[in-house]
């Protein structure tokens, strides 16, 4: 029981890093980013391109992957989503989408459809005692590192003066602007950076799951529900039901089977309806 | 130009009438009849979408329940009910507004983002429910077998079937152009334009929002159940997302608030699924996806919405109807999508 | 066979009552349509492009090359086209492509057709079509049960064989207890059915059986709950596919299930799978096959041939289109004419052998291609002497326990 509470936290923590990435974009910009799930593929797959082509171990792509796919990310926002921001959301939602397309077929041109093979990294290959059960090393690894990276987002996000421009920009845009800062400054980097968790939980990805073009495809769906459960644009609420749905999914897994596929969805229409933006959104931030 | 006097004037609606009415008479002569069948569904599809993305300003991320689900109820009533096929569909499109008063009930209270993610929610529900059921929906391996006859008439040729189904198709159409012209049409354009306004004039907003829900998805239901019968299936992937993504995409395509924009994106994304599948190119999502961006950056009214903008401003001498030529967007709208609408609200339900 | 363009509407109006439907071709001429077309119709974009794809179009097309060099200057088709259409996976377009190979591109016989939704769409349009449709890529026992048809025919394996197979010669090797998790989709509800009665009947149990979402990444609830089970399984036996077989078997390895005493056995699994996880992944896994490249001189010498075209060893499935489009050829070339019927009459309980059929025969009762099946199981990387080179046959399975006995009383042609 204790291992299976675990276990869904495990996989939580791939659901609390998307969530918080397409959080801080939405937030930041007021962009459903589409494209999320294609950046997370993406950094599967430049951990195993570094590894096949380069010869570069899991840490050099944990470290540089994400920093590669951030700059990529900002680009894109600096070229295309910039120039649809101003307008209504339903453009970057169709931008976004096109963009998740066209990335997804280009990898299944080159590298076909079918996974690609990534070790884990010897270092954590064997088993971690945890007191009361032994676990997986790696996954241990997975779990302990992205809560270090949420904690250290938020950390970041409430302690500095960074932190304090985004989340007032965030919260109250025209405010902000109207207290003589410059938002538009903390845009690129803010998507860029959402786009680098993406890629961070993609890399993290690679050593226990099927690296393959569809990977993003079929996860983003289920991020989007819980981003939407925690409240769009709450980074606070996106990491919590990340965590929160990963450990309901494996309970459900273990006990109601047959329903497991949809409660995730059973959960988003439930808290939609009982708080119609979502658990920790503010219902200003309603739009 | 004659188009281009005919959009404005006002007999330019009758004119396109006509012209549509015969397009959809000829098409299968011209393209592959099943093809042509495909086309008229989604048309229907679409129009049924835009009535309420474009008028009344809500984003379905969830109409793929009332297409697949009529497609179930439709396949089912003709295939264990023994019942003639147009009953048949008629109980689908019954069956999808009766599925449509719930979810809209419990969805119309939210907007944007929200509205199109709850909607998904129950349609991915009925998604899982469908492929669990499989006594009635075969599951994965769908519902197979659908026959197409009628009172003895053996309709299996699509070439005789496309003109069977158009009638649902056009009559369905008609409707969606009735609704956004009737009273009860201005009153949701001006929902969508500024709902607080609505209210403080004592409209029920919820109200009317639930009834173009309902009134969209009956006629996306009657989309479905001609498609099910048409191809003699139904299939657990007219429940799936992409379904419902893919009738957004038409829309955007088209133009959204135009009616006619998502027919005309139906169209093209249906040849070009049929053009891809034997080119012999694998990277349908390259080109569809490079399709939507150009659309995105270039092209934001659509293709309809933007072949009618260009028209009327050619015919006014340009630069009329409100809008600057260098700025033809309109910032972003308090109660979400309202793109292509045109100049002002009213005009938006005046003219097709 | 619809005219085009505006005269032709206009003319071809009066004639509406006549009917434009391709209707069965021949009736005067030998071969209709002035030669012969094979069409390919399958997943070129989606998850099936890497096992069957643009693979099996070559695998087809190197069977046009050995018709025409055994039979010279007495082939009955001097002409053989070889054409290809992505379905996408969606069933609907598969259904509209069908109707349009047959109509419009004068397809005598459609191959391949992976997703089951799809093929049963693609019978029902052979069926009113009277046209020849051979099914290799997908599972389903429907095509051969209750949607059987007098023109369809399932070529290679279905969900029985790959179910059963294991099942029962992994039981009768002594694992005789089994924990059982499965997609819960149509096909992985029928595998474990089959499954679980092929267990039963060797003499095994089955602990437990769960469905898992479909699609799935994350499977660690079902590998932490096999080991505490009670009585504990010997076998951890699954029934997935694609990307969700690759997370599982990563995350079944990560968890040590086989040190802790919980071996693996798969329902399927493709070559490219392996080369996917590696060898070492899945060492000692015992799976079934319809075919093996490596398993003689002649199978070899074939993929040797496909290496040449594709640059990797070639999938069971090109095996299997390989040789349904060459017995359809042979079965035209004794026909003497490629009339559906006469083909069909042909096919009907024929008897056949090549390099990918061993001991078949097409079963006249419901058209299912009842063959030898393999049980394999993959090497470790020490014993693997090339590229591919991952798999190596553990026991031949007899057509007659690979295949269910008895046609599907179900099945009326």
């Amino acid at each position: 029981m204790l291992q299976q509470a675990f276990n869904g936290l495990v996989g939580g923590a791939f659901y609390a890093l998307l969530a918080l990435g397409l959080s801080v974009i939405f937030g930041m910009l007021g962009v459903v980013n589409l494209a999320h799930g294609a950046f997370y593929m993406l950094g599967a797959f430049g951990a195993f391109i570094a590894l096949d082509s380069f010869g570069l171990n899991f840490w050099v792509s944990l470290a540089l992957v994400p920093v590669l796919l951030g700059v990529a990310g900002a680009v894109v926002e600096r070229l295309f989503v910039r120039r649809l921001t101003p307008l209504d959301p339903l453009y970057n939602f169709l931008f976004t989408f096109g963009l998740a397309l066209i990335l997804q077929d280009l990898m299944k041109r080159e590298y076909g459809v079918n996974s690609q093979p990534y070790p884990r990294p010897p270092e954590l290959s064997g088993t971690a005692d945890l007191g009361l059960f032994t676990y997986p090393a790696y996954q241990v690894f997975v779990l302990a590192v992205s809560a270090l990276v949420c904690g250290a987002v938020w950390l970041v996000l409430t302690r500095t003066r960074i932190g304090m421009i985004v989340r007032a920009a965030t919260e109250r845009p025209e405010l902000t602007r109207a207290l003589g800062i410059d938002v538009g400054r903390w845009v690129t980097p803010v998507f860029g950076f959402g786009i680098a968790l993406a890629a961070f939980a993609g890399v993290l990805a690679a050593p226990m799951r099927a690296v393959n073009p569809l990977m993003g495809a079929d996860l983003i769906i289920t991020v989007f529900a819980v981003v939407v459960i925690g409240g769009l644009g709450s980074v606070f609420g996106s990491v919590t039901a990340g965590f929160a749905v990963g450990l309901v999914s494996a309970l459900g897994n273990l006990y109601v089977p047959a329903l497991s596929q949809t409660l995730v969805f059973i959960l988003m229409a439930a808290v939609l309806l009982w708080r119609p933006a979502g658990l920790f959104g503010r219902e200003e931030a309603f739009r | 130009m004659i188009l281009s006097r005919l959009a404005r004037s006002g007999r330019g609606g009758i004119a396109l009438l006509v012209i549509g009415i015969f397009a959809a008479l000829v098409l299968p002569w011209l393209i592959y009849p099943p093809v042509a069948m495909d086309i008229a569904c989604w048309a229907l599809f679409a129009a049924a979408l835009d009535l309420l993305l474009g008028f009344t300003g809500l984003l379905s991320f969830g109409h793929a329940a009332f297409w697949g689900g009529s497609a179930y109820c439709t396949g089912v009533i003709a295939l264990h009910g023994g019942l003639p096929f147009p009953v048949a569909i008629l109980g689908g499109a019954a069956f999808a507004a009766l599925l449509a008063l719930p979810i809209g009930y419990l969805s119309v209270r939210l907007t944007g983002i929200y509205f199109a993610m709850v909607t998904l929610a129950f349609a991915q529900m009925l998604f899982f429910a469908a492929n669990q059921w499989r006594s009635v929906t075969g599951g994965e391996n769908g519902l197979q077998g659908i026959p197409r006859e009628l009172f003895g008439l053996d309709l299996s040729d699509p070439f005789f079937f496309y003109y069977a189904g158009l009638p649902f198709v056009l009559i369905g159409l008609f409707a969606a152009w009735r609704i956004v012209r009737s009273p009860f049409g201005r009153v949701l354009v001006s929902i969508r334009d500024n709902p607080a306004r609505a209210r403080a004039l004592g409209y029920p907003v919820e109200r009317y929002r639930l009834l173009a829900f309902v009134l969209s998805a009956a006629l996306s239901g009657t989309a479905g159940g001609v498609f099910a019968v048409g191809h003699g299936f139904a299939a657990l992937d007219g429940l799936y997302w992409t379904t419902s993504g893919q009738v957004v995409m038409m829309v955007i395509l088209g133009g959204i608030g135009t009616l006619w924009g998502g027919i005309i994106g139906a169209a093209l994304v249906v040849q070009l699924q049929d053009f891809l599948a034997t080119a012999g190119f694998e990277g349908i999502g390259i080109v569809t996806g490079s399709i939507f961006i150009v659309i995105v950056l270039l092209f934001r009214r659509g293709i309809w919405g933007t072949a009618r903008h260009l028209l009327t401003r050619e015919g006014r001498g340009g630069g009329a109807g409100g809008e600057p030529a260098g700025s033809p967007e309109p910032a972003r709208a308090p109660a979400s999508p309202r793109p292509a609408a045109g100049p002002d609200g009213a005009a938006a339900g005046g003219r097709y | 066979m619809r005219i085009t363009g505006w005269s032709g509407g206009l003319a071809a109006a009066a004639l509406l009552l006549a009917g434009c439907g391709g209707g069965p071709g021949g009736g005067g001429g030998k071969i209709s349509d002035g030669g012969i077309v094979l069409a390919v119709l399958n997943d070129q974009s989606g998850i099936y492009a890497d096992t069957s794809g643009r693979g099996t179009v070559e695998a087809v097309k190197l069977a046009v090359e050995d018709y025409r060099a055994k039979y010279g200057d007495q082939a009955v088709a001097e002409k053989i086209d070889v054409v290809a259409a992505d379905h996408q996976n969606k069933p609907e377009i598969a259904n509209s492509k069908a109707q349009e190979l047959y109509d419009r591109q004068h397809a005598d016989v459609i191959l391949d057709v992976p997703t089951s939704s799809a093929a049963l769409a693609v019978a029902t349009v052979a069926e009113t079509k009277k046209k020849v449709f051979i099914d290799v890529g997908a599972a389903t026992t429907e095509l051969t049960g209750e949607s059987c048809n007098k023109y369809t025919f399932h070529y290679g394996y279905n969900s029985y064989m790959l179910a059963h197979g294991t099942g029962s010669e992994v039981t009768k090797d002594g694992a005789d207890s089994w924990y059982i998790v499965y997609p819960d989709y149509a096909f992985g509800q029928d595998m474990t059915e089959t499954f679980s009665a092929a267990i039963e009947a060797s003499g095994g149990t089955v602990v437990a059986s769960d469905p898992t979402p479909f699609p799935n990444d994350n499977f660690s609830t079902f590998l932490l709950k096999a080991p505490g089970l009670d009585p504990k399984p010997k076998v951890l036996g699954t029934m997935h596919a694609g990307g969700d077989l690759i997370n599982l078997v990563k995350q079944y390895n990560e968890y040590k299930l086989r040190d802790k005493g919980v071996d693996l056995a798969l329902g399927l699994l493709a070559l490219s799978d392996i080369h996917s996880l590696g060898p070492d992944a899945l060492a000692g896994t015992r799976y079934t096959t319809m075919w093996v490249w490596s398993f003689d001189d002649q199978t070899r010498a074939w993929a040797d041939r496909m290496r040449t075209k594709l640059g990797k060893r070639p999938t069971s499935n090109m095996a299997a289109n390989y040789s349904a489009a060459l017995q359809y050829l042979e079965a035209v070339q004794r026909a003497g004419t490629d009339n559906a019927d006469e083909v069909v009459k042909q096919l009907e309980g024929r008897q056949i052998e090549d390099m990918f059929v061993r001991n078949g025969t097409i079963r006249a009762q419901d058209h299912l291609l009842v063959h030898d099946a393999y049980l394999a199981q993959v090497k470790p990387s020490s014993e693997v002497a090339e590229e591919w080179d991952y798999e190596k046959v553990v026991k031949t399975i007899p057509a007659a326990e690979a295949f269910p006995a008895q046609p599907d009383p179900a099945c009326e042609l």
